[in-house]
């Protein structure tokens, strides 16, 4: 008897595939059909503060191997997205809400509507950009992380994920900024860009952009296998899902469940079940009669 | 490439925008331009030999036929429609004013009505206005496109046509590949299930002609 349902940071989820944020998740209705296909809950786009309506497109670029997006977090800001949110949770599925801001008190706030709203765990987005300037993201300041993190913790009782991102480098220094979390999403996309030689110009208007899809799969990989052996909070992996096979390795990388982005716009919203079905045959094959059984066995003790 | 599909068209330091594929016709295709922001300007400053930067094409074509069609197209909904034109189309063409009509001379001189909002050329009023004075029953298929008032009001008068009419629906596009939700209508993303939709998966008592989602992803209701 093959059990997909698995526990993460006390959400119980009917099975491991969760939406990534930022895929087919401005509108409420949609959000539904994404539930209706399978997956176990949903992750919302990041919402902030203000209401923005993103940069000019172009704001993707397709890649054989992945995506570059540079969508720019446009969103309703915080108070309209609740509407959202109520169509939803129709569905009686956990809703995840991923919230972005500037400031620690502006993630508490955040992360406080979106419980009122009904959430049944917040996801810190912390590649948003530094107000510093210099192109630095939120999640590259080891203080402002701290700061962010124990500010929600003091403002929410659901779980809170920081949703960690690859462009840094020390992933230690981050992961232990953020330990006051519930568990931790790994990863956010790399920072990248797309030139194209007869327009002799970046294609994306914002010039870089977040590669995500295949590519990224092997640094997701790595991230959720350093941050499962030094710490003892439970991960999200996401990157670069397409199969069951990709969603198992990095469940023996130490992940509890994945999310899945790039894969829903590449496949369809189709992907959550045919995601499903794989995993099925391949815990028959392979002997494992619960996800949780497959957990963290690749790490090195 | 089909009929119905379209392609986002990039103008470097500019922006990007989806066109309709207004000619499919072997190795030839054209996208036709209507002067509204930036892009489409930057486009009709355009000289032939110009390169063009592209991707696609994407989304869902409409179901052709060799018989007799029904073409009911408001302002430039009509480049979508254009290939399907046909020796025995029947055209309703539309547009606010006279000025805006498209294609009008690509139909049979007596198989096109005419309607203009404003009556300056034509009849005055909508295609569905007008709808009961043809016989829908001697259409192989009937297809329609044009601003989404428009299609909601040929929605109850062809909901029952059999085969389904096809519409070609429209809404804000940013990325075109089914990802930032832009498009939807009821779940359903219009850049890959779209823009061809039957009528008969239509539910008018959702988003379709009551409410869709703006640029930044607010909730707005669709007015004339």
């Amino acid at each position: 008897m093959i059990d997909l349902g698995v526990s993460i940071a006390g959400i119980d989820l009917e099975n491991p595939f969760v939406l990534a944020s930022g895929i087919l998740d401005e509108n409420g209705y949609t959000l539904v059909e994404v539930l209706r296909s399978g997956a176990s809950a949903v992750v919302t786009k990041s919402i902030g503060l203000e209401e923005r309506k993103g940069y000019i497109p172009p704001v993707v670029y397709e890649l054989p191997y992945g995506l570059l997006n540079a969508i720019g977090l446009s969103n309703p800001g915080i108070e309209r997205y609740s509407h959202e949110i109520s169509i939803a949770l129709r569905e009686k599925k956990p809703i995840i809400g991923s919230v972005f801001g500037s400031t620690p008190e502006e993630f508490a706030h955040l992360s406080r509507r979106m419980e009122d709203f009904g959430v049944s765990a917040v996801e810190l987005n912390l590649s948003c950009p530094h107000v510093k300037g210099y192109g630095q993201e939120v999640g590259s300041d080891p203080n402002l992380v701290r700061d962010i993190v124990r500010s929600v913790k003091r403002k929410v009782d659901v779980p809170v994920f920081a949703k960690l991102s690859p462009n840094v480098s020390d992933i230690q220094a981050i992961a232990e900024a953020a330990i006051d979390a519930d568990g931790f999403t790994l990863i956010n996309t790399v920072k990248a860009m797309k030139i194209d030689i007869y327009a002799r110009q970046p294609v994306l208007s914002n010039v870089y952009g977040g590669l995500s899809g295949s590519a990224i799969k092997p640094v997701g990989i790595r991230y959720v296998y350093e941050i499962a052996s030094n710490f003892d909070r439970p991960i999200f992996g996401v990157g670069g899902i397409t199969t069951a096979e990709d969603a198992v390795e990095y469940i023996m990388a130490g992940a509890s469940a994945v999310q899945v982005g790039t894969a829903v716009a590449r496949v369809g919203k189709r992907v959550f079940n045919k995601l499903i079905s794989e995993m099925r045959d391949f815990m028959e094959r392979e002997g494992f009669s619960k996800i949780g059984d497959m957990k963290g066995v690749a790490l090195r003790r | 490439m089909k009929p119905g599909q379209f392609i986002m068209v990039w103008v470097p330091g500019v922006g990007e925008i989806p066109l309709s594929l207004s000619t499919i016709e072997g190795r030839r295709k054209s996208i036709t331009v209507k002067r509204y922001g930036i892009v489409s300007q930057a486009l009709l400053k355009y000289k032939p030999g110009d390169r063009i930067f592209l991707r696609g094409p994407y989304g869902t074509g409409f179901t052709q036929t060799e018989e007799r069609n029904l073409i009911i197209g408001g302002g430039s909904g009509m480049a979508a429609l254009r290939p399907l034109i046909n020796d025995k189309s029947f055209g309703m063409v539309s547009a606010k004013t006279g000025d805006e009509l498209l294609f009008t001379h690509e139909f049979k001189e007596n198989s096109i009505m005419i309607m203009t909002d404003d009556g300056s050329s034509g009849l005055k009023g909508f295609p569905s206005d007008y709808l009961e004075s043809v016989d829908i029953d001697q259409f192989a298929k009937i297809y329609a496109c044009g601003p989404e008032l428009m299609l909601k009001a040929l929605y109850y008068k062809l909901k029952d046509a059999r085969p389904d009419a096809e519409f070609s629906m429209e809404r804000i596009m940013k990325c075109g590949i089914g990802i930032c939700d832009s498009c939807s209508i009821d779940g359903r993303q219009i850049c890959v299930d779209g823009p061809v939709v039957r009528v008969g998966e239509i539910n008018p008592d959702g988003e379709f002609g009551h409410q869709k989602l703006d640029i930044s992803g607010r909730r707005i209701e669709i007015h004339l």
